[in-house]
């Protein structure tokens, strides 16, 4: 067996409830800030729940220069592309030299996609008829519409790539970019996921009773469901010998991931955790650690009553009494669920962690459940020097997908 | 970059063994396969909704299908249509690769599907409810189908295979990617069987969208027909169904004793800037991904006896096609370059029908016949078009074409398996 490529990333973009950029996030998460709040993105009369991690006056121009037009993008494509041109600034691969487009690509995890434009557009059409509506809009509903805004955008020739599996999309396209590159399908790629506030989205989760009211606790005891949030996550992934090859800073590695289903339920997590416990084992094995080598895990920890408990269970199963030496938090506490950009988003907390050395908070939480009795780092972030950090993602229709990054490789560019 | 794929050993190379469908030329690869290689069509008039109020009227609809031969009553109520279909051809899949799922293999059992649109009409349903009536009468029965991994979901569900479970959404090349990432899954060892392929379903709301984007025949106001690579084409007939191959190791199957349909040697993957929703008009973008998919499988475009296009009927997409084979294959001559067919012209246009052409090339390459392009009467270019019956043709290595508006490409190297005839 020859040796595995080693893949890196070198450039990160978000912007979510908390934060417009990446050294935003950064001090808010080390800060603890809390994104949930009333939404004034559409009216929430008549739902269970008013609040969520919306990211508040959004102006895509702010984020997008002139040189592309905005036209019939939609807010999952602006969110995406923002974070896209920030990773790019951030590698330092902007604008992006034109010998580099031959073999670099895309891969975007979706969520809703365009639905926010698109309940727009039904509403038209239910109430001014199908001759009024304009069916042009419908052009940037599905999720694959902000992966081809990005490659077309930037002229990319390489693989283009859209995933969706619900809430843990952002998570599975890490690793496939990953392989695409391991593989010699690309050179560099982009990937991440977008995911915006929207109102079917919204009602939905409102007809399954999963909203919390208030501001969602994970862990805790009287956690009442999950807040539901938007975001977009984006990273350049590429090998490491071209990164260090020209000087490139490194955040960490991508050392492995592991996707399973529980062939359970389309909307509950299998409470036996086995889809949860096989996801950790199988990034474990294609990373090539074991349970003594993970310092950090970021959870999925959306603060319904089945996941956490279940997700607690699965880490138990996992690590055996290491589990309880093991920080874990659940930063959808500071961020809300940001669906198909979770697991990117969670990836770059991932990475920030590693990179600048500290853990966040699992915040809003208050008291212990005897279900969740790990170590949920609820007093404040804390310092540490990670070596490796796990992050789970599980979803609507048993899907979960587990990430583990690694600390940038000794010797390399490091975070300023 | 895009070297030959790096394993040899038979755990890296990838065969199919099993094929499940559920299309408008029939359920199962038998039915399929009788009406496919007779060179039948499955377009007629759409029958599931009323078309009068549009100017194309035509499509290929699965009509044939009792869910309840594959679907137990409990888990079918939660089903919408896609999912039932895609539960259908992944069981067909399972039963013709010979895998029974079982506690010992189902964590080794997985499932990769592509849908462009997934269960479109129940999430216009959704937005429906939520407009007229408000929040609060939003059926929650209706949330988890209108997510796109539904299907892949619910199959596994059915099925209870529960290794690596994916869905690929990504317009026209869905189905095809959904394969790439397969392979790839297979090649890394992540799963011992994949079920690979795509699932898209005709609703009445989404040709209505496709009427509005005049995107469908008759675009001239003349005759509504699905004609590929016809000088008188004049647009696309929509279609649906699902089509899945079960892959494995070359490794594994041998193991088995299982006789694989082909094996899957090549992958190409790229993209060229295009506006949204438009179909690209340089052959550049499908040159360079062909290439790619040649290279990886460690092949020229002289090896290639077959391409399975993906030409619809539409203006731009085959004339950017066939343009793009004319350059491609120029060092033959137009009759002895590889033989070309658009099976859009018997099954519609139905964006993740890659699944179902993938199923039919396999069933080629294992039958040593190619089917022709229903439709077809004045090829556009002078290629080697395969038109009026199916025809025989020992093929080596083909490609499976995968292209989508927006500028994606995915090309799939589908080659013959030897020395297989002496396992025991």
């Amino acid at each position: 067996m020859h040796k595995k490529k080693r893949i890196v990333v070198t450039g990160m973009g978000t912007i979510n409830a908390i934060a417009n950029n990446v050294p935003e996030f950064v001090r808010a998460l080390g800060e603890g800030s809390c994104g949930i709040g009333e939404i004034d993105l559409f009216d929430t009369t008549g739902y269970r729940c008013r609040k969520g991690g919306q990211i508040r006056n959004f102006l895509p121009r702010r984020f997008i220069p002139a040189e592309f037009p905005l036209k019939r993008m939609s807010r999952a494509d602006f969110l995406a592309f923002a974070a896209t041109l920030e990773a790019l600034h951030d590698a330092g691969l902007y604008p992006l030299p034109e010998a580099m487009k031959e073999d670099m690509g895309v891969a975007i995890g979706g969520g809703s996609g365009g639905l926010l434009e698109g309940e727009s557009f039904y509403s038209d059409l239910l109430q001014k008829g199908s001759g009024k509506a304009h069916f042009s809009r419908l052009s940037s509903v599905y999720c694959a519409s902000s992966t081809d805004r990005i490659a077309t955008y930037l002229g990319l020739l390489g693989p283009k790539i859209t995933l969706m599996t619900a809430c843990s999309s952002g998570a599975t396209v890490l690793g496939y970019a990953r392989d695409l590159i391991r593989n010699g399908q690309a050179a560099i790629m982009l990937a991440g996921g977008t995911e915006p506030m929207c109102r079917i989205t919204y009602s939905s989760f409102n007809a399954l009773k999963s909203l919390d009211p208030d501001v969602c606790r994970p862990f805790d005891l009287h956690r009442g469901g999950l807040s539901l949030g938007e975001a977009a996550a984006v990273m350049v992934l590429e090998p490491m010998e071209s990164a260090l090859a020209r000087g490139a800073r490194i955040y960490g590695e991508i050392l492995g991931y592991g996707v399973t289903c529980d062939a359970h339920h389309m909307t509950s997590p299998d409470e036996q955790a086995s889809g949860a416990i096989r996801a950790m084992q199988a990034a474990l094995k294609d990373s090539g650690l074991g349970p003594e080598d993970i310092d950090y895990i970021n959870a999925h920890g959306t603060a319904t009553a089945v996941n956490d408990a279940m997700e607690s269970m699965a880490i138990r199963e996992v690590f055996g009494r290491r589990a309880y030496a093991i920080p874990i938090s659940s930063t959808k506490s500071m961020t809300a669920h940001t669906l198909g950009a979770s697991g990117a988003l969670e990836g770059i907390v991932s990475l920030v962690a590693l990179a600048h050395g500290f853990m966040p908070p699992t915040i809003n939480y208050r008291d212990p459940d005897p279900r969740c009795d790990l170590d949920y780092i609820t007093e404040g972030a804390r310092p540490a020097a990670l070596r490796a950090v796990l992050s789970n993602s599980f979803a609507f229709g048993g899907n979960n997908t587990t990430v583990i990054f690694g600390k940038r490789p000794d010797g390399s560019a490091g975070h300023a | 970059m895009h070297n030959q794929r790096p394993q040899t050993q038979d755990s890296g190379r990838v065969v199919v063994t099993g094929i499940g469908m559920a299309t408008p030329l029939g359920v199962g690869k038998e039915a399929f396969g009788s009406r496919i290689f007779s060179g039948e069509s499955a377009i007629s008039d759409i029958r599931s909704f009323g078309t009068q109020s549009f100017p194309s009227h035509l499509g290929a609809e699965v009509t044939d299908f009792s869910p309840r031969d594959f679907i137990s009553l409990k888990n079918l109520r939660r089903m919408d249509r896609i999912s039932q279909l895609t539960t259908a051809a992944a069981r067909l899949a399972l039963d013709d690769a010979g895998i029974a799922v079982n506690l010992a293999n189902r964590d080794r059992i997985g499932i990769l599907m592509g849908t462009a649109f997934g269960a479109t009409d129940v999430t216009v349903h959704l937005a429906e409810t939520l407009i007229k009536e408000g929040p609060s009468f939003v059926n929650p029965i209706l949330v988890p189908n209108t997510v796109l991994n539904a299907a892949a979901g619910n199959a596994s569900i059915e099925l209870g295979f529960r290794g690596v479970n994916v869905t690929v959404t990504h317009f026209a090349v869905s189905a095809e990617t959904a394969l790439a990432y397969a392979i790839a899954e297979i090649r890394r060892g992540a799963a011992n069987y994949i079920l690979a392929g795509g699932a898209d379903i005709l609703s009445p709301f989404y040709f209505e969208a496709l009427t509005r984007f005049y995107a469908l025949s008759p675009g001239d106001g003349k005759t509504e027909a699905c004609r590929p690579f016809d000088r008188d084409r004049n647009g696309m007939v929509v279609g649906e169904g699902c089509g899945i191959l079960c892959l494995e190791s070359r490794e594994t199957a041998r193991a088995r004793g299982r006789k694989p349909y082909c094996e899957l040697t090549g992958i190409g993957l790229g993209s060229s800037p295009t506006p949204p929703t438009q179909w690209p008009t340089d052959p550049a973008g499908i040159k360079r991904t062909i290439r790619r998919a040649l290279d990886n499988a460690g092949i020229g475009p002289e090896d290639i006896q077959a391409v399975s296009a993906a030409a619809n009927g539409g203006r731009v997409l085959d004339a950017v096609e066939a343009a793009a084979y004319a350059d491609i294959f120029a060092g033959a001559k137009a009759k002895d370059g590889p033989a070309i067919t658009s099976l859009k012209g018997a099954l519609g246009e139905s964006f993740s029908g890659g699944g179902m052409r993938a199923c039919a090339l396999a069933l080629s390459l294992g039958k040593g016949a190619f089917p022709p392009t229903v439709g077809l009467a004045e090829p556009l270019r002078p290629l080697a078009f395969v038109r009026g019956e199916t025809k025989a043709l020992p093929i080596e290595h083909a490609l499976l074409a995968g292209i989508s508006f927006g500028g994606t490409y995915v090309y799939l190297v589908f080659s013959r398996c030897h020395g297989e005839e002496e396992i025991p």
